[in-house]
């Protein structure tokens, strides 16, 4: 069983067994300590002895590492370049024509490139291992307004989606006998039809999606129910209970050392 | 079951009614065909039976319509939807996205409703059995194809059993094979005596064989009323903006061309054309 339209890997693992908002509090906690981690090279260490470790465990450590390393390299790429040869004042270690490269501007890049990957990681930890629906069920058991709840869902689907719709316009418009490939003018060229098709199709589907929504009830008031059991246990709560406060902790020692 | 009366619609900044004067009653039992030409009114009719209309698509209307007695243009949409269902013609838009089985998917509308989960699992497996789609219940509603998708869309609604199906255009992006077994499948459904069905659709030969009444829109009004057979062998449909089906047309050609006497009713189905023809 697998949803085009999601990241969720289906493993049998413990990860995967474990409540929702238990692997929701995890990757809030590592979140927050991915933010207030001291050093440069903390982040990193988070990523390499927390959270790959954890991919290992849940199953996905191939698709976990060339994800990671595919949604930060960009960000990684211009922070090294910016940071690193248009940081103010500074130690230079390199000079490159006109412009040197500072020592304190890569440092700043090597820190922001280790959150982002730390955040990315945990993200994507939550993502391979916890079904959405699962997570949707979860938040609305807890309170969580059934609309916030679908509407975060479909977050986490909307970049596959639009990219699946985007690829049938495209191949709709080259079998017409647009070029798409060549010069990046032509390309750009190419981007015009793809794009009105796309964003007004999108509009239409919502509406679609939103009416089909209200005929299966979704807007009605009172009390749901779920088909979906979702397991959970006393240590479980326990665990979640404690991670928030080991987030909560974190967050204010962090704080604590930047105001005294 | 439903009771339109003079029912007239326009939507905002359009210049014409999009219905006008609809007036007709379909009882419980009934599977119940609406033809016309694209743009007639199919699909704003099946919006005001289901209560879009005013609700979710605003505009200028007049008339009553009721299902099961209830007021569709008074009552929220939410509120009558284990009364009255809808099902469209695409069927990728109709899968919610936010189950991952075709079983949870079924299980959506129901847990809507705040069923409790033995209720749930006894009516999505009669769903599923009555949609053909037992062995498919632990697939991704995704993976599954445009036909299996269209009848994963009627057991989603199905299940939440409403007193009335209404369906606009269910078997356009569908094989004939499939075509076929939505309105075999719809023709099931009202078997049971309980369910009324309204079916929008330009698939004339499957109308005839299963639908025990044809209304014809044109233009938003209502241009004829009866039985499928007899409205289709009618010279006057082409008037309507539609096509006889293919039996009809080989029928007439071939009276014109001497190869069949003349005088007899066309044939419609297949059925009356291997009668006509013998």
């Amino acid at each position: 069983m697998s949803d085009p339209f999601t990241l969720y890997t289906a493993r049998e693992s413990a990860l995967h067994r474990l409540h929702p908002l238990t692997t929701l509090s995890l990757v809030a906690f590592l979140f927050v300590l991915s933010l207030v981690l001291p050093g440069v090279w903390a982040p990193y260490l988070l990523y390499g002895a927390v959270l790959l470790p954890l991919a290992l465990a849940g199953g996905i450590p191939g698709r976990f590492l060339r994800l990671s390393l595919q949604a930060v390299l960009p960000f990684a790429i211009s922070l090294f370049l910016i940071q690193g040869f248009f940081w103010g004042e500074g130690t230079p270690i390199l000079d490159v024509g006109p412009l040197s490269l500072k020592s304190e501007g890569l440092a700043f890049a090597a820190r922001s490139t280790g959150r982002i990957l730390a955040i990315v990681g945990s993200f994507l930890l939550l993502s391979f291992t916890t079904r959405p629906d699962a997570l949707m069920i979860a938040l609305s058991q807890r309170g969580v307004n059934d609309k916030i709840a679908y509407i975060m869902l479909t977050t986490i689907q909307i970049v596959p989606r639009f990219q699946a719709k985007a690829n049938a316009i495209l191949d709709a418009q080259r079998s017409r006998g647009l070029e798409t490939e060549g010069r990046l003018g032509q390309r750009l060229r190419a981007l015009l039809p793809l794009v009105q098709p796309l964003v007004l199709g999108s509009i239409l589907d919502m509406e679609e999606r939103a009416i089909a929504l209200e005929v299966r009830a979704f807007g009605r008031r009172g009390a749901k129910t779920s088909l979906a059991e979702l397991a959970d246990t006393g240590r479980q709560r326990l665990a979640r209970r404690l991670l928030v406060l080991a987030a909560a902790a974190a967050a204010a020692g962090r704080l604590a050392l930047v105001f005294f | 079951m439903i009771e339109i009366d003079d029912f007239s619609f326009r939507y905002p900044r359009a210049e014409v009614e999009a219905l006008a004067g609809i007036d007709f009653t379909v009882p419980a039992g009934q599977l119940c065909a609406v033809a016309g030409a694209n743009g007639a009114g199919k699909s704003t009719l099946c919006y005001a039976l289901t209560g879009f209309i005013p609700h979710f698509y605003h505009g200028d209307f007049s008339g009553s319509v009721r299902v099961d007695g209830r007021d569709v243009l008074a009552e929220e949409i939410a509120a009558l939807a284990g009364t009255v269902g809808l099902v469209f013609s695409k069927p990728f838009n109709q899968i919610t996205g936010a189950r991952f089985t075709v079983r949870e998917e079924i299980a959506f509308g129901l847990e809507n409703l705040g069923l409790p989960r033995p209720e749930m699992v006894e009516r999505i497996d009669e769903a599923l059995a009555v949609t053909g789609l037992v062995d498919l219940a632990g697939r991704s509603p995704y993976a599954l194809s445009g036909g299996q998708q269209q009848r994963l869309a009627i057991a989603s609604v199905l299940a939440m059993k409403p007193q009335v199906l209404v369906l606009d255009e269910p078997t356009s992006q569908l094989d004939p094979v499939g075509t076929r077994e939505i309105f075999a499948l719809l023709r099931r459904l009202v078997g049971d005596g309980e369910t009324a069905v309204v079916v929008c659709t330009h698939e004339l030969e499957w109308a005839a064989v299963y639908a025990d009444r044809l209304l014809i829109l044109d233009r938003g009004r209502l241009a004829a009323d009866g039985a499928p057979v007899d409205l289709l062998a009618a010279a006057g449909l082409v008037d309507h903006g539609l096509r006889p089906t293919r039996y009809t047309e080989a029928a007439r050609l071939a009276v014109e061309q001497g190869l069949a006497p003349s005088g007899r009713p066309l044939p419609v189905t297949l059925e009356q054309a291997r009668e006509f023809f013998r």
